[in-house]
């Protein structure tokens, strides 16, 4: 019996928890991203077992080829054993929000997992947050499915996992909450933000259980004077620079990579073993860098400013390399070493020139580039200014941070238009961003809206036939259709027929093949609506008609097509 | 609006064989068939609530050069002009997107697996998956073409089982080909298909295309399958279940067809109802 009234008490709540869409939200927010934390914790776990199993092998000769058989390994699991597509995940999640309401599949929650594992394990010049950003969102899209959740539910909870997994990665959860919502779901809402701050709190609790509450960085003391913040506007030139010839070398790698005829799985073994023989000559450029970014930041980064330059060279290269051939991992880590990279140099090339009494130390600078860098590649100043906040544990340097990451994103955003998440994305019209028309009609289908009513009048039907028709109709555009193979011909425009209609000398000579308009652009079923309504506007038509293999099926009318806009766009900008 | 069948050509003798079958359904409903020639070995479909990856064997991708006049080839004595398929979305490089907008797809018994395991009896995962998602039937064709000349539906009663009726009247009617019942129940639910039918108010349709009803309450399942014809359509509803939940629940559908050679559109529990 007690049994039963516990049953019943449990149920009566989770139907009060289903029956509100928010409560259900952060039910499952909290869960999602206590899911992510964990998937990003034990990434994290296995890169340091990598670490130090490998640690020694870096130091032989052969060593080059421990990346490359790491990056050719993580290849093989990826395409052959879980038949998923290489690349860093971040892309295939935006695209997946965009486009497929937040669809992933499950295979995604572990396999850039394993990947990553590898090839950064291996010394592959890669990070781990983009591997644990798609398992994260994997795992909330696939949850989201489990419980039938609306699309509008699954993306956020798609962004809950995201938001945990980077809050667990690196133990930072507003940049969490910020790097979601600024990069994956590129829309603030407070209906999105309370979910995945809960995801993000949750991530990140887990991450200090199993791990410690540990930045990444240890965190330095700061005394900043305006002379630091004038300086720093030095930094948005270089960090700018850096980050246009990273991204340019990642996509050139990319396109050099896809032209070859290797088989896919050889090709990360490639760029693996050409990072391997640069990291013989230069081992602070293998793995993820952090030993290097925190000397740095500490300013006991002894090499010279030659040297700090070609360490900035090559790992530029071993970035491009590790990833543009293929590798999974992410740009994080790089980025910030490289920013960390651009900021040493920069300040050493200018205490050449003024006192280095009248600047803060290195330190300083290398989190000033650091914070350049990732707002230049992701063209995302917040999660830059938050993300090294969080993870260097000092709020001494946020103005001249803010100011180097705001000014250094827009740049970069005029030189080039899209992050490098969303270049590919953009130039393939794949990325349909946020609160656009486009974004809105993405959701609705032709077929969806074709009005099916208008029935085909015959080509060779004379005009005094169809003056009968239309003494009864109420239409003012006649589809026409061959009578024989029912193939669509054209449009009969009443306004633009007046004269034969008044003239009824011709109503027994003219044929509606003769008057009608057969230039009319025509739909098809998987045309995307944003394009028809370019296409009705551009032509000034209120209606056009939908063909499918070569048979008229209904027409289109604007006014349906924008009383659906209205209406989906109460569905989407509601939970 | 015509009806469309989304076909995945496989340019080998077996996949000839498949589109025969496919060719023969269009031409006999009058559907356009729209024929998709695989350029990499994954491709994936997004429907409402779920996404397939469909991972296809590497003769998917033997002779793509020819695979385009093969096809139209094979379609031009049914008269049939096929229309091709070209992905305009790719979630990543050489994974693209194909649309849904169908109304019947035509899958080997198991896209992913061996050809040899056709033979066998076999449904792949992925066929699953596509009849458990899909809001179009699934044609599943015999090993070697064979065409059809009457249909027969499995109907038991169910609710799933009325949808596939729905589908088993609709293709019928419009193919003018005889329906045939067929439906197995012990001894005590014996009137319970014929309620459930006056119930659901198909009676009227089905009976003036009816041919025969059989009723079979004795013997096995297996055993009982020898009274379809050998020529029909099976039409069969089916939920999809996962390797699992077919094992704990058990599936007339896999026995079907596992024991009957014949042709089958699978109707899964998504499926909207037939016309």
């Amino acid at each position: 019996m007690e049994s039963n009234a516990f049953l019943k008490a449990t149920r009566a709540k989770w139907a009060v928890v289903r029956s509100d869409d928010r409560l259900l939200l952060i039910a499952l927010a909290g869960f999602v991203g206590a899911f992510s934390g964990l998937a990003a914790v034990a990434l994290n776990r296995g890169l340091h077992f990598m670490g130090e199993v490998f640690q020694d092998v870096h130091h032989h000769w052969w060593g080059f080829l421990l990346p490359a058989a790491g990056a050719s390994l993580a290849a093989v699991i990826l395409s052959i054993v879980l038949k998923e597509r290489a690349g860093h995940g971040v892309p295939e999640v935006i695209y997946a929000v965009s486009r497929h309401g937040g669809l992933l599949r499950m295979r995604s929650s572990f396999s850039r997992l394993l990947a990553s594992c590898l090839t950064i394990g291996t010394g592959g010049s890669a990070g781990p947050e983009a591997p644990v950003v798609i398992s994260g969102a994997a795992l909330g899209s696939n949850i989201a499915r489990f419980f039938s959740l609306k699309e509008r539910q699954r993306i956020i909870l798609v962004g809950c996992g995201a938001a945990g997994a980077i809050s667990s990665i690196f133990n930072a959860p507003i940049t969490g909450l910020v790097f979601t919502v600024e990069v994956i779901l590129g829309e603030w809402r407070a209906s999105n933000i309370i979910p995945i701050a809960i995801a993000a709190v949750a991530g990140t609790e887990v991450s200090r259980a199993l791990q410690g509450n540990q930045i990444a960085f240890e965190h330095q003391q700061f005394v900043i004077h305006w002379t630091d913040t004038v300086a720093s506007l030095g930094i948005v030139v270089f960090a700018t620079a850096a980050s246009l010839i990273l991204s340019y070398l990642l996509r050139s790698m990319h396109q050099v990579a896809g032209r070859t005829r290797w088989p896919r799985w050889l090709r990360p073994a490639i760029g693996g073993a050409a990072v391997g023989l640069i990291g013989i000559f230069l081992p602070l450029v293998l793995g993820e860098g952090y030993q290097s970014i925190q000397e740095m930041i500490r300013g006991t980064f002894t090499q010279g400013l030659a040297l700090a330059a070609l360490v900035l060279a090559a790992k530029i290269a071993a970035t491009s390399l590790t990833l543009g051939w293929g590798g999974a991992g992410g740009i994080f880590a790089p980025s910030l070493m490289i920013g960390s990279l651009v900021g040493v140099l920069y300040y050493r090339l200018l205490t050449g020139f003024i006192p280095a009494g009248a600047l803060t130390n290195e330190g300083c600078f290398a989190l000033l580039g650091m914070a350049g860098m990732v707002s230049g590649i992701l063209q995302a100043p917040l999660t830059a200014i938050f993300l090294v906040v969080e993870i260097t544990g000092g709020y001494d340097v946020i103005l001249p941070l803010i100011l180097v990451s705001a000014l250094t994103s827009t740049s970069c955003y005029y030189i080039e238009s899209g992050s490098y998440y969303l270049r590919d994305l953009i130039e393939q019209g794949q990325y349909l961003r946020p609160g656009t028309d486009a974004r809105v009609l993405s959701d609705m289908t032709v077929a969806e809206l074709v009005d099916s009513g208008d029935k085909p009048v015959p080509g060779d039907m004379l005009l005094s036939d169809f003056v009968r028709i239309l003494e009864h109709s109420r239409r003012y555009l006649f589809p026409v259709e061959d009578r024989t193979t029912g193939d669509y011909l054209g449009i009969v425009f009443v306004d633009r027929i007046r004269p034969y209609l008044f003239d009824t000398h011709m109503h027994a000579v003219i044929m509606l093949e003769q008057v009608m308009d057969d230039s009319v652009p025509v739909v098809r079923l998987d045309d995307e609506l944003v394009d028809v309504l370019y296409r009705m506007e551009s032509d000034g038509l209120s209606a056009l008609p939908v063909v499918e293999d070569g048979r008229f099926v209904g027409m289109l009318s604007k006014a349906t097509l924008l009383d659906h806009y209205r209406k989906e766009l109460i569905v989407q900008t509601g939970v | 609006m015509a009806e469309r069948m989304l076909h995945v050509f496989r340019n080998t003798p077996l996949g000839r064989e498949t589109l025969l079958q496919s060719l023969h359904f269009c031409k006999t409903l009058s559907v356009a068939l729209h024929i998709y020639i695989p350029v990499s070995r994954q491709f994936l479909m997004y429907f409402e609530h779920d996404m397939i990856q469909i991972d296809l064997d590497a003769s998917y991708l033997i002779s793509t050069d020819n695979a385009e006049s093969h096809a139209r080839a094979l379609a031009e004595p049914f008269g049939i002009k096929p229309y091709f398929i070209q992905p305009k979305n790719y979630t990543a490089a050489q994974l693209p997107d194909i649309p849904i907008h169908f109304d019947y797809m035509c899958c080997p018994r198991g896209i992913i697996d061996l050809s040899a395991k056709i033979g066998l009896g076999y449904i792949g995962p992925k066929v699953r998956r596509i009849i458990k998602s899909s809001i179009f039937p699934i044609l599943m064709t015999s090993g070697v073409y064979k065409a059809w000349h009457g249909i027969t539906v499995f109907y038991g009663g169910s609710s799933n089982a009325e949808t596939a009726l729905r589908w088993g009247v609709h293709l019928s009617e419009k193919s003018g080909r005889p329906l045939d019942l067929f439906t197995y129940a012990d001894i005590r639910n014996a009137d319970r298909p014929d309620a459930r039918l006056q119930a659901s108010g198909l009676w009227d349709r089905v009976r003036p295309l009816l041919r025969t009803w059989h009723k079979i309450d004795q013997g096995g399942f297996k055993e009982s399958l020898y009274a379809v014809d050998h020529d029909a359509l099976l039409v069969v509803g089916a939920y999809g279940h996962g390797l699992l939940k077919d094992f704990v629940y058990g599936s007339k559908m896999e026995v079907i067809q596992r024991w009957m050679p014949n042709n089958m559109l699978l109707i899964g529990p998504h499926c909207v109802s037939g016309n």
